[in-house]
């Protein structure tokens, strides 16, 4: 690439076109390193994306980001490697992702930190902007939604609040692009060396701190003699620090300067690293009982008085005016609730009237036609029909099912979902609920983690990285899967459309069914919280901790990018892993019902066995089966029912052993179901059974990647079927006690 | 809008909750009576000593929405229960 260094319109949008040369996901080898860090909702993940070219999604709820994501662009001939880290509020490492942001922001070694700063709550900002400044002097500060600030009346002077902290200040609005081009020649010059910054620290503590500090700074210096600051470790150390002792005692800590890092320096001696922590511990005793508070105050009264000196706010709060409304009416005590059920039933509705259209297309292209085709191209080149059946029977066929049903509902699903979230309805919603959260014993956000599993539980409990106690973490993940998922809405509304759509008239017939199922969801949401109370009376004992949550501004939606990124990111992803799940889920109904043992397959054998069990809980055995075999995704199951009810009924219909099939029409599916002994309490306890089963494998493996406890992860699956099981065997006696 | 009453800031004014404040009414935050890992949070998101602090709505369940350096922070009313404000004059108010 030629160097457009002397080109003399740089500083113009086209040269940036040219200069920053996005190269997506991360290359293998960088020049230089940039770590974006910030508070949540002030945009870095829009200034990742305009750095990247990404569509990484950015959402307007806190603690968006629970992963770091990485990106690179090009940039004046160099390659640059970017690290978003989730947003934080400190360096305190009391969360998951403030761990994951601190640690990176030591031990990553990133060139240049790049904090994205949101002008409208400068404050609030400044002290994490402070912290960061304390671990490292390569900062570059990016002021940004400047005008929100514009619009709420803030003046804010951006060259002053440079002079205060010591690090280049870039003022900009990462949406439109603006001040990008600024930030990439500032983090540049940093990265490069060719700033050098002073950056601010707060100099004096409280005066026993000061001493215990003065004692501890020479120890840590004549150990790891090139330490950055030797000031930040001692505070550090003093405070207890787990992360920081853990360097220390690794000997990590030496490495952190990073004039030369290609070469390894070496460690101290352990016994070097041991007198350290032992000083520590020692002046640890001579500091007053309130230390940590005061430390604490210290950074809060410099980041305000620096905050009191660059800015001016005005009169001007227009722009809160229509917030304020909406707030009022969306976390209103009496609109609050029914508009929040009016919002969820819009979207479910939306999704499942949506996706009816686009679903029987993609049935009929990929079921009729395409299977067709196939078979017909593996019988004229001669396959095997046992090779046929299990490639073309098994495997293709439940894969078709997985996306003709899943494809469409989470394509509409999850960008809508995205939309309330890019809004700011979210944190309202959470907001709403928190009073009954905390009377379960839950998390406040444990709200928007529910609100997700409807879309997909799997990504519900990736989303509890969100809740800093572990205890209300745990909950939150137990019980996502009481959030009926996208897998398991079609198999709702197909049952509910046959059995209780048809007691009454039929123009009344869908909103019956649709309710129906709008009740089955609130259901799993009252069983939610149910199981979140008794969880935290038992198991999981404990108080909900205090809660404060941000309602961040309203802001209006990007429809465009927002339609872009939610297919990309989540229907895409979930969609994948779903088929991965799928294929030997395909492979093993086939082989179950093409294997005999004596003159019945083992997927008869199977029914028959399981079939009192299924009748005394008001199921049969058929669905029993189907949910067995149907753990790996949830879409599978009336497919499934389907050809077991015809294997072993011997009901004329069907397209032989192991082949899974959906009727054309619905009430030829009720018809046969009902052939196959199905009856009204059949059809509503596998309603409920639907709801309240073990979670998918996908979610299960999600589970157990996030607890790390094969404990917690056989509670999460067997507690909703033992659950399950109660309710349908309960409602199924009852049931029968009154019909007599 | 309703004029503001008037109180005279002395040592005769009663400690104030922030729980105890009516909708509107922007005080000033004193202290934070939390263990230092609750008062955290709250410290992080702009709620300090020294702030002004305006409850401006309630939600469905009775929790208070507040108005802290131009962002809207909801709390539990336990929490808001904790924080010890003083009302402020009209003079100080007017600044």
């Amino acid at each position: 690439m030629p160097s457009l260094a002397i080109d003399p319109c740089v500083s113009c949008s086209e040269h940036r076109e040219q200069s920053l040369v996005r190269l997506g996901l991360s290359p293998d080898k960088w020049d230089y390193l940039i770590a974006l860090a910030g508070n949540p909702n002030v945009g870095k993940s829009t200034v990742f994306n305009q750095l990247t070219g990404l569509r990484q999604h950015t959402g307007n709820w806190p603690g968006k980001t629970v992963v770091r994501a990485e990106g690179a662009f090009g940039h004046k001939d160099n390659r640059v490697k970017v690290v978003d880290l989730p947003g934080t509020y400190s360096l305190q490492a009391g969360s998951v992702d403030e761990e994951v942001a601190r640690d990176f922001v030591l031990f990553g070694r990133p060139d240049v930190t790049v904090v994205v700063v949101d002008a409208t709550r400068l404050e609030r900002n400044l002290n994490l902007v402070l912290q960061i400044l304390e671990i490292t002097d390569r900062v570059v500060v990016f002021l940004n939604l400047m005008d929100e600030a514009r619009r709420h009346g803030i003046a804010l002077d951006p060259k002053r609040l440079e002079a205060e902290l010591g690090v280049p200040v870039v003022p900009g609005t990462a949406r439109d692009g603006q001040g990008i081009d600024a930030l990439l020649d500032t983090a540049h010059e940093v990265a490069m060396g060719g700033r050098t910054t002073a950056p601010y620290r707060p100099e004096r503590q409280a005066p026993e701190v000061e001493r215990a500090i003065t004692r501890l700074v020479p120890v840590i210096e004549d150990v790891f003699d090139d330490v950055p600051n030797a000031r930040w470790v001692a505070l550090r150390l003093l405070n207890a620090d787990e992360a920081v002792q853990e360097a220390v005692r690794s000997g990590e800590l030496g490495q952190l300067s990073r004039e030369d890092f290609d070469e390894e320096r070496p460690v101290p001696e352990p016994e070097d690293r041991q007198r350290v922590l032992d000083s520590a511990t020692r002046l640890r005793w001579e500091l007053p009982p309130d230390f940590h508070d005061l430390v604490t105050e210290h950074a809060y009264r410099a980041a305000e008085e620096i905050a009191q000196k660059v800015q001016k706010r005005g009169l001007a709060k227009a722009g809160f005016d229509l917030d304020r409304k909406l707030d009022e009416l969306l976390t209103s005590p009496i609109f609050g609730f029914p508009l929040m059920l009016f919002i969820l039933a819009v979207v479910f509705w939306l999704t499942i009237e949506g996706a009816n259209v686009p679903s029987s297309m993609l049935a009929t292209l990929l079921i009729d036609n395409v299977h067709g085709w196939l078979s017909g191209v593996a019988t004229s080149m001669g396959t095997p029909w046992w090779l046929q059946g299990f490639l073309l029977d098994g495997v293709y066929l439940s894969t078709a099912w997985v996306i003709s049903v899943m494809l469409p509902p989470m394509a509409i699903f999850f960008p809508l979902f995205t939309l309330l979230e890019d809004f700011g309805y979210l944190p309202r919603v959470a907001f709403n609920l928190d009073s009954l959260f905390q009377k379960a014993g839950a998390h406040g956000k444990q709200a928007l983690t529910m609100c997700m599993g409807f879309g997909c539980n799997a990504a519900g409990v990736v989303a509890t990285r969100v809740i800093d106690s572990p205890r209300e973490r745990l909950i939150a993940i137990i019980t996502n899967n009481f959030s009926l998922c996208n897998g398991r809405w079609p198999t709702q509304i197909l049952i509910a459309t046959i059995f209780i759509g048809a007691l009454v008239p039929a123009e009344l017939g869908g909103l019956v069914a649709a309710a129906a199922v709008v009740g089955i969801a609130l259901f799993g949401i009252v069983m939610m919280f149910l199981s979140s109370w008794l969880l935290s009376r038992t198991v999981l004992r404990g108080e909900a901790t205090s809660f404060s949550l941000e309602l961040p501004p309203y802001r209006p939606p990007r429809i465009l990018q927002t339609l872009y990124t939610s297919v990309i990111d989540r229907t895409l992803i979930v969609l994948w892993r779903a088929i991965v799940f799928a294929i030997p889920a395909g492979a093993v109904i086939w082989l179950s019902s093409n294997i005999m043992i004596g003159d019945l397959s083992i997927a008869a054998h199977a029914v028959e066995w399981l079939n009192p069990m299924g009748l005394l809980i008001g199921l049969n055995g058929v669905i029993l089966v189907a949910y067995i075999v149907a753990i790996p995704a949830n879409e599978i199951v009336i497919p499934t029912v389907l050809m077991l009810t015809v294997l072993t009924t011997g009901v004329a219909g069907g397209e032989g052993a192991g082949v899974m099939f959906e009727l054309d029409s619905v009430p030829a599916t009720g018809e046969l179901l009902r052939a196959g002994g199905w009856t009204l309490l059949t059809a509503v306890n596998i309603m409920l059974f639907s709801l309240l089963h073990n979670p998918c494998s996908t979610t299960i493996y999600t589970i157990y990647k996030e607890t790390r406890s094969a404990k917690w992860t056989s509670v999460a699956t067997l507690m909703p079927v033992a659950m399950g099981v109660t309710v349908c065997f309960l409602v199924t006696q009852v049931w029968r006690l009154l019909a007599g | 809008m309703q004029p503001l009453p008037v109180v005279q800031k002395d040592e005769a004014v009663p400690e104030l909750r922030l729980g105890d404040v009516p909708l509107r009414q922007e005080v000033e935050l004193i202290s934070i009576d939390l263990p230092a890992d609750q008062a955290e949070p709250l410290l992080e998101r702009g709620v300090l000593p020294g702030c002004r602090i305006c409850p401006v709505r309630s939600s469905p369940g009775g929790d208070p929405i507040v108005s802290v350096d131009g962002s809207l922070i909801a709390l539990r009313r336990e929490t808001a229960a904790c924080l010890c404000v003083r009302l402020l004059t009209r003079f100080q108010e007017a600044t």
